[in-house]
């Protein structure tokens, strides 16, 4: 689903690669955590399988594309396949959960009726059932993560991309966002989610990817986030 | 594609940068009100040109009574004129003349200056004052010195009037309107696009949020920028409208009220040149807000 073959990607400026000559391999249906300090390139991973960037060297696959040759207008396509959450939620403050969950498909063209069957259930798979016309500001940040999963899942994307998506919130409701994100991976989707989150990685027993200064130097199945096996 | 989205977008964007489009559309406004009033001049010019460069003629004012030139001690005698008219038929530089009596003479100075100052017991101006004239066409406009040489020295010739003298200011001021026109409008036209750019820098800059969310979730690069072109559009819309409605108010009070009335020797432009002014600014409005649009977007907004 995603495969990296001797990536490289050095920003103009550094002289140290982001990443540095990585070669990895994600099958359809796996859930990945990628751990490893700030800098140490997972910001980076993620973005070359948004197709942010373009490696320097390398090449990267995504959702059986080659994404350094897809053509710049094939990109929003791509991104159709991939849904991302963040650590900052990134809602629209000015519209409804409904709204917000729905922005998603009304900008990629999905038809009215489509959008009114969808969204309450997907409301409904993340668990804010009755809560669609609140405001973002008017939910606990566990909710709002609620709302920026079920906007990225709404589509039903092959890949979801998560970049610390429980940074912001305590541990009793990040366990609900990895419970809820455990679900998503269950329904086949793919699950890559960078991290710092030691507990929950332990917990989880996925397999872990360590970055450290643009180089893996742990690939894990059912791996905890330290070094300890 | 869900073109509610859009709309909404618009209307959004057009309220929260009122002040930038007001600029925008004041300065589409006159800077394409001058580029009209280029068009209009030069549009002016030829159809003078036109007009008098056809009729390229050398007038010879024949010596009349009272003549304040002291080479002519009375009026022409039909003698002279016959001479005269020799002269201008054998010559090879004219390709037609005719004579002009002082009454038909009378007659144009009547259509130019009114009837009032003619009529009555004593007019100030009767047929005896108009001096007879004979216009001449030239085979070529641009060889007239032999005729007029020829011509003035004979008895009974007042003196030889090339219309040129008289319409060359009248093409340079034309011509001079027009360049001053066209160059305010250029400098203006470059500060449209500077304040469309800035436009969209702050547009793209208070989206921000909804753009990078739009772009991670997959929506075609047109469909972002679709708002903006649609601001664009309506901006140029607005300005090519106020532009041609100052024109057509140039056209209606400036020329067809006014200049036709008292300058009724030029012949004056009609809505058919209008017609083309308004096309001139119909086309550039739209280009001049879309085209920086169509660049920044892709600059602001790369997915």
């Amino acid at each position: 689903m995603i495969r990296f073959e001797k990536v490289t990607k050095t920003y103009p400026g550094h002289p140290h690669p982001a990443l540095d000559n990585i070669s990895v391999d994600v099958e359809k249906g796996e859930f990945v955590f990628l751990v490893g300090s700030s800098g140490s390139g997972k910001s980076t991973f993620l973005r070359l399988v948004l197709r942010e960037y373009r490696p320097t060297t390398g090449r990267v696959y995504v959702a059986g594309k080659e994404i350094n040759r897809l053509a710049s207008w094939k990109v929003p396509r791509l991104r159709r396949d991939i849904g991302t959450v963040f650590q900052d939620f990134r809602l629209l403050p000015n519209k409804t959960v409904t709204e917000n969950v729905a922005f998603t498909l009304q900008v990629i063209g999905k038809s009215r009726k489509e959008i009114k069957d969808v969204v309450p259930e997907t409301l409904e798979l993340v668990g804010l059932t009755g809560k669609g016309d609140r405001m973002p500001d008017e939910l606990s940040g566990g909710e709002q993560q609620r709302v920026a999963v079920a906007r990225a899942f709404v589509n039903r994307p092959m890949i979801l991309i998560a970049d610390e998506p429980t940074g912001n919130l305590d541990p009793t409701t990040s366990v609900g966002i990895m419970k809820l994100l455990d679900r998503i991976n269950r329904t086949g989707t793919t699950v890559v989610m960078a991290t710092h989150d030691s507990s929950i990685v332990d917990q989880m027993r996925k397999r872990v990817i360590e970055l450290e200064n643009g180089h893996v130097v742990r690939d894990q199945a059912q791996g905890v986030y330290g070094h300890q096996v | 594609m869900q073109l509610r989205y859009v709309y909404s977008e618009l209307g959004q964007g057009l309220r929260r940068n009122l002040s930038m489009h007001l600029a925008v559309i004041l300065t589409l406004f006159v800077s394409l009100t001058l580029v009209g009033m280029g068009v209009l001049f030069q549009q002016q010019a030829t159809k003078a040109a036109e007009q008098w460069g056809n009729q390229l003629q050398i007038t010879v004012f024949l010596c009349r009574n009272g003549d304040s030139n002291p080479v002519c001690p009375s009026s022409v005698t039909d003698a002279q004129k016959t001479d005269i008219e020799a002269v201008v038929r054998d010559n090879p530089e004219v390709a037609d003349y005719h004579f002009e009596s002082s009454e038909t003479a009378l007659d144009k100075a009547k259509e130019l200056y009114g009837e009032e100052l003619f009529s009555g017991d004593n007019p100030a101006i009767t047929a005896e004052d108009m001096p007879q004239t004979i216009w001449i066409t030239l085979e070529d406009p641009e060889q007239f010195e032999g005729i007029t040489s020829a011509v003035q020295g004979l008895d009974g010739v007042s003196r030889v009037q090339d219309m040129r003298k008289v319409i060359a200011p009248i093409l340079g001021a034309l011509s001079m309107l027009q360049w001053v026109a066209l160059v305010t409008a250029a400098v203006l036209v470059f500060a449209a696009l500077l304040l469309v750019a800035n436009t969209i820098r702050l547009a793209a800059f208070a989206r921000r949020k909804e753009i990078g969310i739009m772009r991670l979730v997959g929506a075609s690069t047109l469909y972002i920028a679709l708002p903006f072109l649609l601001e664009a559009l309506v901006t140029a819309i607005i300005g090519v409208v106020l532009a041609g409605g100052a024109l057509a108010a140039v056209q209606q009070f400036g020329i067809e009220g006014r200049g036709d009335d008292t300058l009724k020797f030029i012949p004056w432009i009609g809505w058919d040149e209008f017609g083309l002014a308004l096309l001139a600014v119909g086309v550039l409005g739209p280009l001049l807000t879309l085209l920086p649009t169509l660049v920044l977007t892709r600059k602001y907004l790369k997915v």
